[in-house]
């Protein structure tokens, strides 16, 4: 899977590449607008991460020119720019999503993953690991044949640490996922304990092995 | 400070003043120059009477005896005038005297002349009298005349000024009702009367160039947080990215996994504090224009089911009473307004506390659970928290009161028996 990442905050950019690397994602880099216009109009990507403000132009540009040559490249924007009306002009161009800086690696990876997958594989979608099967358009998981039942958190999380195989998730990033916009409110991010030792339950009583770890009872890690 | 005067009236009272006072000291002088026609002219009267007297009884060529008889006679018959012999001449006299008159029945001022007539050989003391005005009714006539004039005078300046004044002041007055429309937060300058008059046109002039520098600074401080905000966007975005790295090292022990953690809290408070600012900044900047109908009632139900978690985490009793209540707002803004008080409720209310919501026809009602009321003078301040021991942006409700403002909506605090009522009148 190729990533081309539009940012012009080399460490930014570098953690990105870094961390979606180690998930198998082949990482490309643009760090201005000419660059990045460049690579758009020479090269195909699974995903574009697209930060709105770069030197030499606007990012939206480079939207806008993909969308009109009728490329089927995923894109995020990644930006500074986090009000609702960036977001809503942004989705309006044709991303795929909107991200608001400053934002967890893992979330980025997640959501990475969603768009991927929706690109790639349309409504027939479902992924299995092992013993375990999840189906994206009936949101259906199945530990061998065995319908769990989940609730719609458990089911957030299960598709957020799939997203993230093998990194290890800082609570307050699971936090965020799971409660949006009023997560980075509280500092306090408990409740994320027992939604992750629900769905552990029950997919131990299902059958499934112990994928989940917990680090240090300050994060969490799905090993796959 | 005192009593505020109006400008008009301020130039109205030395006018009447001194109005009055020429108007008062005019009255003795008219009565004294009156006064003194009035003598004048009887002295000259009585003085040719005197001559013709003389001289037309010296004309008749009478004997003394005879001369003596007529003059007994006209003492008797002639008003104002009494005779008697003499033997030398004496200085005349001249003056006024205010007596009991018989004949009149009343109290009589008389002007008199005391003097010598010689007849033949003879001499004759003669007293000639005349009935005029008296002193005091001539000062009562005179002052009631004045005072009608005062009285008219007055009339005619408050009338006057009243009409001439408004109209010359009628470009300051439009300037003053102009200048009160004017409110930083609209961004815009308010357009003043035009006006021929120097001052006025100097003064509008002045006003105008200071409601640009007051807008252009104005400006320029909003956006300078704005820009503030937004640069530091990248910076934090760096740093959390940095440590979702951190946390990936095998090498990390359960200390230094403490810290990551320690400092992800700090960097998320950052995030939130700026992240508020730059609200703040935008609610202020008028962005969020449009409006629409809002059903506050399904938005607090939506909102209410987010903050599940955060009930449970922290063992808080939640109850609502909803009624249907549509609001004409921007959704967004209602909904942080919301979102800030459901926020503030469940960051304050201590574990095992209760939250509750009422929603009823014109008003929300947020009430929790607390140990003793809030400043609050401090409450819906910036960065002014009320109590010191919780770690909030110190913005929130700032950013609901901004809100309120911005519709009009009145927003209040009170605490009663241990629970803090936060309240919204739309």
């Amino acid at each position: 899977m190729k990533i081309l990442i539009i940012e012009d905050e080399p460490g930014l950019a570098q953690s990105i590449g870094t961390y979606l690397s180690a998930q198998d994602y082949l990482c490309e880099y643009a760090g201005n607008w000419a660059q990045a216009r460049e690579k758009v109009e020479l090269y195909r990507y699974d995903c574009i991460l697209l930060d709105l403000m770069l030197p030499g132009g606007d990012g939206m540009d480079i939207l806008e020119t993909l969308k009109k040559q009728g490329q089927q490249d995923g894109v995020i924007i990644i930006s500074a720019k986090g009000d609702y009306e960036h977001k809503i002009r942004g989705l309006h161009a044709g991303a795929d999503d909107y991200l608001a800086k400053p934002f967890h690696l893992p979330e980025l990876a997640a959501r990475i993953y969603s768009v991927i997958r929706r690109r790639s594989f349309g409504n027939h979608n479902s992924i299995t690991q092992n013993e375990l099967k999840v189906d994206l358009l009936s949101k259906t998981v199945t530990v061998n044949g065995l319908i769990v039942v989940l609730t719609k958190k458990e089911l957030d999380l299960l598709l957020f640490f799939i997203g993230n195989k093998n990194r290890v998730i800082a609570k307050s990033a699971l936090a965020e996922h799971l409660s949006g916009d009023i997560a980075d409110m509280f500092d306090n991010h408990d409740f994320v304990y027992a939604h992750v030792k629900n769905l552990k339950k029950k997919l131990g009583e299902a059958g499934y092995g112990n994928y989940l770890k917990t680090v240090y009872g300050t994060g969490y890690k799905w090993e796959g | 400070m005192g009593r505020m005067k109006k400008l008009l009236d301020q130039s109205l009272r030395p006018l009447i003043v001194y109005a009055l006072a020429v108007l008062l000291i005019s009255i003795p002088v008219y009565f004294l120059i009156i006064d003194w026609i009035w003598e004048n002219e009887l002295d000259k009267h009585h003085y040719a009477i005197r001559e013709k007297l003389e001289k037309r009884l010296t004309r008749l060529n009478l004997p003394d005896t005879a001369v003596g008889d007529m003059i007994a006679v006209l003492d008797k018959v002639q008003p104002g005038f009494s005779f008697s012999e003499t033997a030398a001449p004496r200085p005349d006299s001249l003056y006024t005297i205010i007596r009991f008159d018989t004949f009149m029945n009343d109290r009589e001022q008389f002007r008199c002349l005391v003097t010598d007539i010689r007849v033949n050989s003879r001499l004759y003391r003669v007293l000639i009298e005349t009935n005029m005005e008296e002193i005091d009714e001539t000062i009562l006539a005179i002052a009631a005349v004045t005072v009608f004039f005062i009285m008219l005078l007055l009339a005619g300046f408050i009338y006057l000024n009243r009409k001439t004044a408004l109209r010359i002041w009628q470009p300051f007055y439009g300037t003053l009702t102009s200048l009160r429309a004017f409110r930083l937060e609209s961004g815009r300058t308010v357009s003043l009367p035009p006006s021929q008059v120097t001052e006025f046109a100097d003064l509008n002039a002045s006003l105008e160039s200071l409601m640009d520098s007051s807008l252009a600074s104005y400006r320029q401080q909003r956006e300078f947080t704005e820009n503030a905000s937004h640069e530091l966007q990248t910076p934090l975005a760096i740093v959390k990215s940095k440590l979702d790295m951190l946390l990936q090292s095998q090498s990390l022990d359960a200390a230094q996994l403490q810290t990551v953690e320690e400092v992800y809290q700090a960097i998320n408070r950052v995030s939130r504090i700026n992240k508020n600012l730059l609200l703040l900044a935008r609610i202020e900047h008028a962005q969020f224009e449009g409006t629409e109908q809002v059903a506050l009632g399904d938005m607090l139900v939506a909102l209410a089911a987010q903050f599940e978690d955060r009930f449970e985490n922290n063992s808080l009793h939640y109850s609502q009473s909803i009624e249907a209540l549509y609001v004409q707002t921007n959704p967004m803004l209602v909904e942080i307004l919301l979102t800030n008080l459901l926020v503030n409720a469940v960051r304050y209310t201590p574990a095992g506390g209760k939250i509750d919501v009422r929603l009823d026809v014109g008003s929300l009602t947020v009430s929790n659970t607390g140990t003793e009321a809030l400043q609050e003078q401090n409450l819906f301040k910036r960065f002014a928290q009320a109590s010191g021991q919780h770690a909030g942006s110190g913005l929130g409700l700032a950013i609901t009161r901004e809100i309120c403002d911005r519709y009009g909506w009145q927003i209040g605090y009170r605490f009663a028996d241990g629970v803090h009522h936060f309240s919204v009148r739309f």
